[in-house]
């Protein structure tokens, strides 16, 4: 379950090595294990420059793609997972979990305690979950709260000490690096008896307790005969108990008003102490029905000090906030093109943004746009190829918008104009981008009552709610568009 | 040791190194260790590291870099364990001369002298270095005042956890070391203090004793209750250590279950008391698991789940209240320990019914979008990977769980819109489906997964057929096509579009020829055969005036075969006249060679020649022309061998040097050992000349063998080859005949050696052992007189010798056969008068031109008096030899 070694690189395309090693740490008394349990399959941890090479190019990110590498290139050379097999001098380092975000990679070598000839899968192999949880912890720790480079640079400074607390010798105790933060500066409070490990001390002060719902919605919309159109929501509860006591016992318990949607695909935070069996089952593989849990959904637990995500979950709303289609027609060098949206008479009207954004790709610039807006107004962006419809706070009264127009183009520059893999052809998409506050689609709310707090002092209770749009996608029904299988199932 | 430190102060006096220089000097080292330490700062940086440490020029901050450095690098800092000893005691000397003030050197300290002892391989019970760290480590774990300062208070907490940790990795890499320490441990766990570090060191100790006293055959021998502190410089117990040295344990079990080790531990026998004391140290462990981070509580579950696997009287059930709680988070480490514990204990822990929830709660989380896409990603692995309770397919192959049918897998079916990764493992289970869906044919459906499947790969190589588009679209949409043909290689239904597919996208973009030739390598022939049909199709049927030519004699060179030769040479002559380059020229003349290996003729010679005459690059030219003379002169499997890949290329060569090494094994003729043996048969005497019979031994099989002949001392005329096509081992072989023209009548060597061809189609040469042609081999008769003249017919003869030639008479020893015997085994053929069995005339031939005569009369028992005349002096001596070695032989 240990780690031989971690690294951190930042992705810099465009210079020589496409990257830089910007954290690494290696565990010479896993790298012992790892030589005795692999025997004569053993390949070494490599130093960091070997090794960077090596993951750029396996992950394609390294500027010589241009022409075909049959050890990157071959049809049999196939990753279904973060995790692989890298080539350094001659021997196949195996195996490497990497994944990039934000233009950083992370990656580690998790000990496999048995030869790797033939290779275990990976299910079997205890190092590689922990890998993971390591290198999210890792990612969790340089982005909470971080805005700018000088703010990584502080991030990435602090790591060699936090791992030195979190991961002193490669097994790794607390995914929370924050945490450890905390827990060098809580060291002088003297420990009481019991105190789980993932809480760095006690809080001392006003009880209070923060709910904030978070629902996002994506939809797939086609405006076609035999395509269904699909969409989602997806809600985070994120919580902070401000709780005396060092183990206080908490509940608390989330609603749906009597047309609500079911919350199903819950996944609880591991400081939840119990689940019911209607809240571990209600899952969206079933086929809708009546009979599904609607609550109310509660959730006993002992909360740790920081916030934290109490849960996840997705929901399947009868209709989209929004319907809408999107037609384009292509004459010569000009594309004429129809937007009409609705906002369903259920969702609330009052927005904090919302607009909508029609980029144009494979094509030239944008050189002359004509149109017609029956609400908000139209904003041109000639080099990027972008049209953005500002609708603003408010659908008018029928609740329906529209908007037609011409967009002519220039010739078609290669380096400039955006690229899109999708977007072939007549195959086009709009993009809707709203934000509503106090408000949640599957009517999914917390308020005074929902909380049950097992100590002294009764709480402040505070709640919030917001709905955010999240790869809501219109597509051109005059052409084709990527579909999901769902979509087919007509 | 003493020497360690000692070294150290002398370094000491030499004054330390400022904070700069380290700073610079550990930049270098990271940069590279290797170069570091092969340069001139190398030998000297873990002595100069161990000195400075103590140095009180150099500030905290600096000195827990150079701690740092230790933590990573120890084996190049002390490359072997004496040297590790004495790091390690350095490292505790500087640890216990601290002063009492708080310092943020001691858990690095004790950190780096734990890595230094582990990592070096000289922790053990001769270390004076392990003798001081471990009661040390042990003391500052418990809390117990070590009778010395270790800083202040709030200290204490930290160097506790650490402590802990330092025991923890100690025990992993020494297995057994704590065994010793079970009940106390135990007996701490029960109070205040560090839950997670001692239930994790605990659980690895209980699991570490238990397979130890497995092995040994041995009970848990009262480990599990509470025993004596061991004290610094104190006996440290080391018996289990020594035990479990050997075999250091796997913390997690492998899967699936590793039955050597399952084997092992049930063969522990545990008293009641015994079992009844482990079943409460597990669940005293579990029950306190919940106030470990997720993590850590992950690795308690594998660690006590392979401690009680396989143990008998151990039921699982005691894990079961952890279930419900870990099946609803969405953590990573607890869903895979969760996972391991179905792998381990199967249908005693999970009934159906958990199984299925399992899949289910394995399944959305497979799919949850709120879920990091790697964990995702891992978690369809572990589905393809799941640890079912009766398992139908064949072990160690990825497949879909017999419960998780398509209703369960609809959202894990794949879309353009995933990331390469995804889609393709997301690909992957849709072609499992897909052959489900097969087996049950839903007529009548319309959206089955095949349609889907179909749809998807339309799509994938329209985004390949972009112009300008990332070489990441290309690989994605091959790999896709190969990932589905190897899934289902027996669904033609699927094979037939793809490969239509395919060849449109060759249309669109034929400067995926690379991927095409790597596709055409690596699939089975179920996609593979009708492809290369309809790409070499593709490619001849379009005039080569495009820009593409250069990948189109790549794809022709792959898929020229033997059909459509005439549309393929059309091409070629097409294509001829545009290639001006050399890398087209040499493109155009690989394909040639493809088409010469499958055996094109006539059209081929032609164009071949055109280009040896007309190519505007010598080297090209030069090709041709040997391919020419090649296609001349070489039939068609030797063709196939000479332009074969060859063996003998290293890998870097250029294409052109592989090619001469593959002519230069192919066409040069090898040496090689004799594939067959000779030996000279039975005599027989007929026929204008003496013939040899040799009989042929077949070791291997040989095509073509051409066997030559030298005559020693040319005695004989040159002899001519013999030819045989084909010799098989163990099928026989009829004798060969060789003629012989004696210029004298004398025996004779000669010198035997074969040139054949190999199975493989090398021209091989080997040396025979040469063949004995004795005098008698040159025997010959006269021809048959007239009957009733034969006595007449011999006198003549014998009167015909004088004066020429000469007579003698000598003394043939006979057998216990007698003289009828000898005459008719071995001069039968020559006998002209016989009056058996005391009497024989015999006449004989001795080409080229002699003749030898012999009376045989008055045989007595013991022998017989032969009286000869021949008409060459010469062959005398040669008759004696022959007549004694005839009555020998008998």
């Amino acid at each position: 379950m240990a780690q031989r070694a971690v690294w951190l690189i930042s992705h810099e395309p465009g210079t020589p090595l496409c990257g830089t090693v910007r954290f690494s740490r290696r565990y010479p008394t896993v790298e012992k294990r790892a030589k005795v349990f692999n025997g004569a399959s053993y390949v070494p941890v490599p130093e960091d420059g070997p090794f960077l090479k090596a993951l750029l190019f396996e992950l394609r990110l390294s500027d010589d793609d241009k022409d075909f590498s049959e050890s990157r290139d071959s049809c049999s050379h196939i990753n279904k997972t973060s995790i692989y097999a890298l080539l350094i001098g001659g021997e196949e380092l195996w195996p490497v979990i990497a994944f990039m975000k934000n233009g950083m990679i992370y990656a580690c070598v998790p000990l496999v305690e048995q030869t790797l000839f033939p290779r275990p899968p990976l299910i079997s192999i205890s190092g590689i979950s922990q890998g993971f949880e390591l290198l999210f912890g890792v990612q969790g720790f340089l982005y909470s709260g971080q805005k700018n480079d000088s703010e990584l640079n502080t991030k990435l400074s602090q790591l060699p000490d936090l791992l030195l607390q979190t991961c002193p010798f490669g097994t790794l105790l607390d995914a929370n690096l924050e945490n450890s933060l905390d827990s060098i500066n809580f060291a002088s409070v003297t420990h009481p008896q019991k105190q789980p490990t993932w809480k760095a001390g006690t809080y001392k002060g006003k009880p209070q307790v923060s709910i904030s719902i978070t629902e996002k919605v994506k939809s797939m919309q086609y405006d076609k005969q035999d395509i269904a159109d699909t969409w989602q929501v997806i809600g985070v509860v994120t919580c902070k108990c401000d709780l005396e006591g060092s183990m206080p016992n908490v509940t608390i318990s989330l609603s749906l008003p009597t047309n609500g949607s079911p919350l199903q695909d819950i996944l609880v935070h591991p400081c939840v102490t119990s689940l019911d069996s209607a809240i571990l089952t209600s899952s969206s593989i079933d086929a809708a029905d009546d009979s599904a849990f609607s609550g109310p959904y509660k959730f006993p637990l002992t909360p740790p000090l920081e916030s934290f995500n109490l849960c996840y979950y997705t929901s399947q709303v009868p209709v989209p906030p929004i319907l809408g289609f999107y037609q384009v027609k292509e004459e010569e060098v000009q594309l004429k093109i129809t937007v009409n949206l609705k906002l369903h008479e259920s969702v609330k009207n009052s927005f904090e943004f919302c607009e909508a954004r029609i980029p144009f790709y494979n094509r030239g610039p944008v050189t002359h746009v004509e149109h017609k807006v029956s609400f908000g107004q139209l904003e041109v962006f000639r080099e990027k190829s972008l049209l953005i419809w500002i609708i603003g706070q408010k659908f008018p009264k029928s609740l329906e918008i529209s908007l037609s127009g011409t967009v002519t183009f220039g010739a078609k520059s290669h380096e400039k104009q955006p690229f899109d893999q999708i977007c072939i052809g007549g195959t086009a998409y709009l993009k809707l981008h709203f934000r509503i506050l106090d408000y949640t689609l599957t009517g999914c709310y917390a308020d005074q009552h929902s909380v049950q707090v097992f100590a002294s002092g009764k709480p402040k209770i505070s709640t919030y709610r917001k709905l955010i749009s999240s790869d809501y996608y219109i597509w051109n029904s005059k052409a084709p568009a990527p579909v999901t299988y769902g979509s087919l199932l007509l | 040791m003493a020497a360690g430190s000692g070294r150290g102060l002398a370094c000491l006096t030499m004054g330390p190194t400022s904070r700069e220089t380290w700073a610079q000097r550990l930049g270098t080292f990271r940069a590279s260790p290797s170069a570091f330490m092969a340069g001139p700062e190398g030998e000297d940086l873990g002595r100069h590291l161990l000195s400075d440490l103590r140095s009180e020029k150099l500030s905290e901050p600096t000195k827990i870099s150079l701690l740092a450095l230790s933590l990573e690098y120890p084996a190049q800092l002390w490359p072997d364990a004496p040297a590790a000893e004495a790091a390690a005691t350095s490292l505790l000397d500087t640890l216990v001369l601290l002063p009492p003030r708080p310092s943020a050197l001691r858990r690095p300290l004790l950190l780096a002298a734990t890595t230094a002892l582990a990592a070096g391989g000289a922790l053990g019970p001769t270390s004076g270095a392990s003798r001081r760290l471990l009661p040390l480590l042990l003391g500052l774990a418990s809390g117990r005042d070590l009778g010395r300062s270790f800083g202040p208070a709030s200290e204490q907490r930290t160097l506790q956890a650490t402590a802990w940790e330092c025991l923890r990795e100690l025990e992993s890499c020494k297995p057994g070391l704590l065994g010793g320490c079970l009940g106390l441990l135990r007996g701490l766990l029960g109070q205040e203090g560090a839950v997670q570090p001692l239930s994790l060191l605990l659980a690895l100790a209980l699991r570490n004793a238990l397979v130890i006293q497995a092995r040994a055959r041995a009970g848990l021998q009262g480990l599990l209750v509470a025993g004596d502190w061991p004290t610094e410089g104190g006996p440290w117990n080391w018996m289990l250590a020594e035990e479990g040295d050997a075999h250091l344990q796997p913390q997690a079990p492998s899967w699936p279950a590793a039955e050597e080790g399952e084997c092992r531990l049930a063969t522990l026998e545990l008293s009641p008391e015994e079992a009844r004391e482990l079943r409460a140290a597990v669940a005293q462990l579990l029950d306190a698991s919940y106030l470990l981070t997720p993590v850590a509580q992950a690795q308690l579950l594998w660690l006590l789940g392979w401690a009680l696997r396989g143990l008998r009287g151990q039921p699982p059930v005691l894990f079961k209240p952890q279930l419900v709680r870990l099946l609803g988070t969405a953590q990573l480490t607890l869903l895979h320990a969760v996972l391991a514990l179905k792998a381990a204990f199967g249908e005693a822990l999970f009934t159906a019914q958990d199984e299925a929830l399992l899949l289910r709660r394995l399944t959305l989380a497979a799919q949850h979008p709120a879920l990091p896409l790697p964990a995702r990603l891992f978690y369809l692995h572990c589905l393809l990977n799941f640890p079912e309770n009766w398992p139908l397919g064949p072990a160690g192959e990825e497949a879909a769980p017999l419960l998780l049918g398509s209703q369960l897998c609809r959202g894990l079916l794949p879309s353009l819109l995933h990331d390469p990764t995804a889609l393709l493992a997301r690909l992957h289970l849709l072609c499992l489906l897909c052959v489900e869906d097969e087996e049950k044919e839903e007529k009548g459906q319309d959206q089955s997964p095949r349609r889907y499947l179909e749809e998807l790969l339309a799509g994938l190589r329209q985004r390949a057929a972009l112009d300008g588009g990332p070489r990441a679209l290309a690989t994605l949409c091959f790999q896709a096509s190969y990932l589905v043909a190897r899934c289902l290689a027996g669904q033609p239904v699927v094979l037939t579009p793809l490969t239509h597919g395919l060849a449109q996208l060759y249309r669109a973009q034929p400067a995926l020829a690379p991927h095409f030739v790597d596709l055409l390598d690596r699939v089975g022939p179920e996609l593979g055969e009708p492809l290369k049909v309809v790409l070499r199709q593709e490619v001849v049927s379009r005039p080569g005036r495009d820009e593409a030519l250069r990948w189109h004699l790549q794809m022709l060179a792959r898929v020229a075969d033997g059909d459509a030769q005439s549309a393929t040479l059309g091409f070629l002559q097409a294509a001829a006249a545009r290639c001006t380059d050399w890398g087209l020229q040499q493109a155009l003349l690989q394909v040639c060679r493809a088409l010469l290996r499958a055996g094109v003729g006539g059209g081929l010679a032609d164009l071949l020649q055109a280009l040896a005459r007309q190519l505007e690059d010598p080297d090209g030219r030069d090709h041709a022309r040997l391919y020419y003379i090649l296609l001349a002169h070489l039939e068609e499997p030797k063709l196939g061998v000479a332009l074969g890949p060859s063996l003998a290329a290293p890998a870097l060569a250029s294409s052109l040097v592989a090619e001469n090494q593959g002519f230069a094994a192919a066409l040069m003729v090898q040496e090689a050992p004799a594939p067959i043996r000779l030996s000279v048969g039975p005599h027989r005497a007929k026929g204008p000349v003496p013939v040899l019979q040799l009989q042929v031994e077949v070791l291997e099989q040989v095509y073509s063998l051409e066997l030559r002949f030298r005559v020693e001392r040319q005695i004989y005329a040159p002899l001519g080859a013999v030819h045989v096509p084909c010799l098989c081992p163990g099928r026989p072989t009829r004798p060969l005949l060789l003629p012989l023209q004696p210029r004298r009548p004398a025996p004779s060597r000669l010198a035997v050696r074969a040139l054949y061809t190999t199975p493989s189609g090398l021209t091989c040469h080997a040396r025979l052992p040469p063949l004995l042609v004795n005098f008698a081999d040159l025997f010959l008769p006269f021809p048959q007189p007239p009957e009733g003249a034969e006595l007449g017919f011999f006198e003549e003869l014998w009167d015909s010798c004088l004066p020429k030639g000469t007579e003698s008479r000598l003394w043939c020893p006979l057998g216990p056969h007698g003289l009828e015997a000898l005459v008719s085994r071995h001069l039968e053929p020559f006998v002209v008068v016989a009056q058996p069995p005391t009497s024989y005339l015999i006449a004989i031939r001795l080409p080229p031109d002699s003749r030898l005569l012999l009376r045989l009369e008055a045989a007595q028992a013991d022998g017989v008096p032969v009286a000869l005349r021949t008409d060459d002096w010469a062959v005398l001596p040669l008759v004696g030899d022959c007549l004694r070695g005839l009555s020998v032989a008998g």
